[in-house]
C-alpha cells in the first residue's frame, strides 16, 4: 500500500504538474470562492469546460480522474433528487401523487450538482498533480508570513510531512494487527454497531500505543540529526515562481470572471 | 572484572571519552549505567556488546545528548553533549535500530537532505552532498522512491546516507542490523565496512561476527563496564561469553570447539581452509 | 492433524495496476508432530504462504486441506483455533492491561469457561517461561518478554499446528536459543510447528523437514540435508563448511546440525 493508493497524487509529467504548488493552491482557493459567485448554469458549464481542458493537459487518464468523483456521486444524486422533488418554479413537468417536478427544480438541481462536481474536481486536480512533499512545502511557504504573529508555520508543515510519510506505514500496521487478532479468534464483522466498535479495541489500542512509540523513536532520530524546530533551517527543495505560474493564476481568474458574467 | 584493556583512561586526544558516567531512568531502582569510563581514539573501531537492558542503548543516548548523565563527564570532540547537543550532533551521527522510525520525509532524497537542512547548509551545497551520500550507500536511482516501498536493508542505507551527508567524524551504530533479514544485514554491513578507515566508530550489536575487525570490544552488563578487550582475547573467553549471554556464530564456534582460533575464522571458506591445513600438517608429522 | 496445501496460487489485487502473483503452484504438507522449516528470502512468498494455513488468505487457485477436508468447509473460528499463527513481531498486537488478560483473549473468544480460560493462561505462560510476568502490563516488558507473551497468547488456544513467522527476529542470541529450545519442546508435546525463517542456521537446528521458497514457488523440499546440500551456496554455515571439504574428503557425510557437524569434523582423518 503506497501513498498513491490514497487515490490522490498521479505521478506523470505535464505542464500542470510542473507548476509551482503555491500557485496551484492559491488558484484552487480562488477557484472555490469564485464558484460560489457564479449564478448561472451556463457560467458553470463554461468553467466546467475549462476544467476539462485542464484535466486533459494534466495527462491524467479520464478513468482515474472520474474515480476521484465516485465518493461524491451519492451526494450529487441526492441533491438533484431533493431539488427535483421539492423545488417549485417554472413549468410543471410531471405530477406524481404529492410530488411535483418543475422545470425550475430540475434546473436548480443540475446547477447545484454541477457546482459540487466542480468543487471536488478542483480539489482532486490539485492533489493529483501535486506531490505531497510539494504540497506541504507550498503550504509552509504560504503560511510563513504568519510566523510574524507566532503561527508555527514550519512546525505545521513538518507535521503534515510526517503524517504523509507514515500514513501507509500505519495502514500496514493496522492490517497486520487485525490479522494477528483474527488469528486469535477475533471477529470484526459480528454483531451490532456497539459490539463491533468494542471488537476494534484489540486493534486500536496496540495501534495507538505503537504510534506513540514510533513518535518517540522518530523524535529521537530527528533530534539526533540536529533538528531543533524551524530556526536556522534551510530547504532542500526549491520553489520557484515562474511565468507559467503567474499565467496559470491569471487564466483562473479570467475564466471565473467570464463565468460570473455569463 | 578488573584489568580493563588499554585506552580506558580518558585524557589525551580522544574523540569520545566517558569518565565515571552514571545514569538512572526516572522511577527505576537500578541504575542503567554505573560509573562507566572508557575512551575512543580517532579512527578506532570499537564494539559494544552485552545483554539487553545492560546499558548499551542508554550509552548511545548519553553520547549524543538525548540523555543527560546523573554524574560523570562525557566529552565528544571536546564538547559536552549535555550542554552543547547541537555541536555534538554535527560531529557524531547515530544510526538507530529501527529503519522505519528514522525516516522522516516522503522521498529518499528529501530524507537524506534532512540533516543538512537542520544544520542550515546552503541549498547549492546540499545537492552535491546528498548525491555523494546516496552514492556512498549504493542507492543511485532511488532518489524519488518512497520509504514504504523499500526493503529493510534499503531503509537502513537511506538512514546511513542521511547521516553521512552531514559528514560526522564519529559514527555510533545502535544495533543497526538487528531488525533486518540476512540479505539486508549483509547489504548494510558492506557499506559500513567501507567507512571504517575514515571514521571513528562505536558499534553496538548482538552479532559478534560483525565485530571481527574491531580494535576493541566493550562489554556492558547491568550498567557496568565488565570488559574492554581485543576481539582475540574476547572471543576465546568462553566464560565471558556465557556470563554475558553472548553466543558465537556457528563458524567461530566450530573453530573454537576444534581448537582453531575463532577470530580469524568467520566464514565457512576460512574454516574449511584451516581444517584442511591442519589435516595436511598433521599427516606430514 | 495433517495440514496440506495443494497447488496453491495467490494473486494480490487481481485486475488492478498493483496486481502481484505472490504464490505459484505451491504444495506442501505439515505432518503431525514435526517441525517444518520454510525458508526463502524477502519476496519469496513465505508470509503469504503461512497466511493460507489458517485461511487469513484464501487461495486464488488450489486448496487448503485439513486431514483431507477442504479447510473452507470448516468454521473459521474452529480452523483458527486448531492452526495457530504467530506473526512477525507479534508483540505489536499486545493490547490488554495485564499479561494475563492478553493471553486470555483467545480462550475467551473461543467461548471457554472463565476457569478453563485462566487455566489455559497459566499453562501457556508456564510453557513460555513467563509466569512471573502474569500481572505485569505488557507495555512495560522488554522485547524478549513481550515476544513470549504474544506467543503464549496463541498457544492458549491449544492449537494442533503452531506457525511461527520469524519468531527470533530482533532478539538477542541467548533469547533466540531459548526460543529454539521451546520449539523443540512443543514438538515433544505433539504440536506441529511451522517455522518460517530467513535464518538458515536456526532452521538447521530444529527442522525435521524443509521447504525452500523462491519467488512464490517451491524451489526444493525434503529433509534439511536434502534441501541444503542441493544448494550449498544458500545453506546454513554447517552445510557450507562440510560442502567445501567434500572435494578433498569425499567420505564426509551430510550433517546439518551443529553437534553432528562438529562430530563429523572431529572424525576427519588428521583433524
Amino acid at each position: 500500500m503506497t501513498s498513491r493508493s490514497l487515490g490522490q497524487f498521479y505521478p506523470v509529467a505535464s505542464p500542470v504538474h510542473a507548476l509551482d504548488p503555491r500557485a496551484k493552491i492559491v488558484a484552487t482557493a480562488v477557484f472555490v470562492v469564485g464558484l460560489f459567485l457564479i449564478d448561472s448554469t451556463v457560467g458553470l458549464l463554461f468553467v466546467a469546460a475549462s476544467l476539462v481542458a485542464l484535466v486533459a493537459m494534466s495527462r491524467i487518464p479520464a478513468t482515474t480522474f472520474l474515480r476521484l468523483l465516485r465518493p461524491v456521486l451519492l451526494i450529487v444524486a441526492l441533491t438533484v433528487l431533493i431539488q427535483v422533488l421539492f423545488s417549485r418554479g417554472g413549468a410543471t413537468l410531471v405530477e406524481w401523487g404529492i410530488f411535483e417536478v418543475h422545470s425550475g427544480g430540475l434546473r436548480l438541481g443540475i446547477f447545484l450538482a454541477l457546482r459540487i462536481l466542480l468543487l471536488v474536481s478542483s480539489a482532486g486536480l490539485l492533489t493529483a498533480t501535486t506531490a505531497p512533499v510539494a504540497l506541504t512545502d507550498g503550504i509552509e511557504d504560504l503560511l510563513s508570513p504568519l510566523k510574524r504573529v507566532r503561527f508555527p508555520a514550519h512546525e505545521v508543515a513538518m507535521m503534515m510531512t510526517i503524517a504523509l510519510r507514515f500514513i501507509p506505514t500505519l495502514g500496514e500496521e493496522a492490517e497486520k494487527i487485525k490479522g494477528a487478532q483474527a488469528a486469535r479468534g477475533a471477529d470484526f464483522s459480528e454483531g451490532g454497531p456497539l459490539r463491533r466498535a468494542r471488537s476494534l479495541v484489540p486493534v486500536l489500542v496496540p495501534l495507538t500505543v505503537g504510534a506513540f512509540r514510533r513518535a518517540d523513536e522518530l523524535a529521537e532520530a530527528m533530534e539526533s540529526r540536529g533538528y531543533r524546530g524551524g530556526e536556522g533551517r534551510t530547504r532542500f527543495r526549491e520553489l520557484r515562481f515562474r511565468k507559467q505560474d503567474a499565467l496559470a493564476l491569471s487564466i483562473t481568474v479570467l475564466v471565473l470572471l467570464v463565468g460570473i458574467l455569463l | 572484572m578488573e584489568n580493563p584493556g588499554e585506552g580506558t583512561r580518558p585524557g589525551g586526544s580522544f574523540a569520545v571519552s566517558c569518565e565515571n558516567v552514571s545514569f538512572s531512568y526516572p522511577g527505576s531502582e537500578r541504575p542503567a549505567l554505573s560509573e562507566v569510563s572508557f575512551g575512543l581514539r580517532p579512527g578506532e573501531y570499537v564494539g559494544v556488546v552485552g545483554p539487553n537492558g545492560g546499558g548499551k542503548s542508554t550509552l548511545v543516548r548519553l553520547l549524543n545528548g538525548l540523555l543527560r548523565p546523573d554524574s560523570g563527564h562525557i566529552r565528544v570532540s571536546d564538547r559536552d553533549p549535555a550542554t552543547e547537543p547541537f555541536e555534538v550532533r554535527k560531529r557524531l551521527g547515530v544510526l538507530f535500530q529501527n529503519p522505519d522510525n528514522g525516516l522522516v520525509a516522503p522521498f529518499v532524497e528529501d530524507d537524506v537532505a534532512f540533516g543538512l537542512e537542520n544544520l542550515g547548509v546552503a541549498r547549492h551545497e546540499m545537492q552535491g552532498r546528498v548525491a555523494r551520500a546516496i552514492r556512498a550507500v549504493g542507492l543511485e536511482g532511488y532518489e524519488r522512491r518512497e520509504p514504504d516501498t523499500l526493503s529493510g536493508g534499503e531503509k537502513q542505507r537511506v538512514a546511513l546516507a542521511g547521516i553521512l551527508a552531514t559528514e560526522p567524524e564519529i559514527l555510533v551504530l545502535d544495533e543497526p542490523t538487528s531488525m533486518l533479514d540476512t540479505a539486508g544485514r549483509r547489504e548494510v554491513l558492506r557499506y559500513l565496512k567501507a567507512l571504517r578507515p575514515e571514521k571513528t566508530v562505536l558499534h553496538v550489536t548482538h552479532h559478534l561476527e560483525e565485530l571481527t575487525g574491531a580494535d576493541r570490544i566493550l562489554v556492558l552488563n547491568g550498567g557496568d563496564l565488565i570488559a574492554d578487550e581485543t576481539p582475540e582475547r574476547f572471543l576465546s573467553d568462553a566464560d565471558l561469553l556465557r556470563e554475558n549471554r553472548l553466543v558465537l556464530p556457528v563458524v567461530p564456534r566450530l573453530a573454537l570447539e576444534l581448537g582453531l582460533p575463532p577470530t580469524r575464522l568467520s566464514t565457512p571458506e576460512e574454516l574449511a581452509e584451516a581444517i584442511l591445513a591442519r589435516a595436511e600438517s598433521g599427516t606430514r608429522t | 492433524m495433517t495440514l496440506e496445501l495443494k497447488d496453491v496460487s495467490h494473486v494480490y489485487a487481481p485486475g488492478t495496476p498493483f496486481e502481484v502473483e505472490a504464490l505459484r503452484g505451491v504444495s506442501l504438507v505439515v505432518e503431525p508432530g514435526e517441525v517444518l522449516g520454510i525458508v526463502g528470502g524477502t519476496g519469496s512468498g513465505k508470509s503469504t504462504l503461512v497466511k493460507h494455513m489458517n485461511l487469513l488468505l484464501t487461495p486464488t487457485i488450489g486448496e487448503v486441506l485439513v486431514d483431507g477436508v477442504d479447510a473452507r468447509s470448516l468454521k473459521k473460528s474452529e480452523l483458527r483455533r486448531r492452526v495457530g499463527l504467530v506473526f512477525q513481531f507479534p508483540e505489536s498486537a499486545l493490547f490488554a492491561p495485564t499479561v494475563e488478560e492478553d493471553v486470555a483473549f483467545a480462550p475467551r473468544q473461543l467461548g471457554l469457561h472463565e476457569d478453563e480460560a485462566r487455566e489455559r493462561v497459566r499453562e501457556s505462560l508456564r510453557v513460555l517461561g513467563a509466569e512471573e510476568l502474569a500481572t505485569r502490563a505488557p507495555f512495560t516488558l522488554s522485547g524478549g518478554e513481550k515476544r513470549r507473551v504474544a506467543i503464549a497468547g496463541v498457544l492458549a488456544m491449544k492449537p494442533e499446528v503452531l506457525i511461527l513467522d520469524e519468531p527470533t527476529a530482533g532478539l538477542d542470541p541467548a533469547t533466540r536459543q531459548d526460543l529454539l529450545a521451546l520449539i523443540l519442546g512443543l514438538r515433544e508435546a505433539g504440536i506441529s510447528v511451522v517455522l518460517v525463517s530467513h535464518d538458515l542456521d536456526e532452521v538447521a537446528e530444529v527442522a525435521d523437514r524443509v521447504s525452500a521458497l523462491h519467488e512464490g514457488r517451491v524451489r526444493a523440499a525434503g529433509t534439511p540435508a536434502e534441501v541444503f546440500y542441493r544448494e550449498p551456496a544458500q545453506a546454513p554455515a554447517t552445510v557450507q563448511v562440510v560442502s567445501l571439504l567434500k572435494g578433498s574428503r569425499p567420505e564426509i557425510g551430510a550433517p546439518v546440525r551443529f553437534k553432528e557437524t562438529l562430530e563429523t569434523l572431529r572424525a576427519l582423518r588428521g583433524v
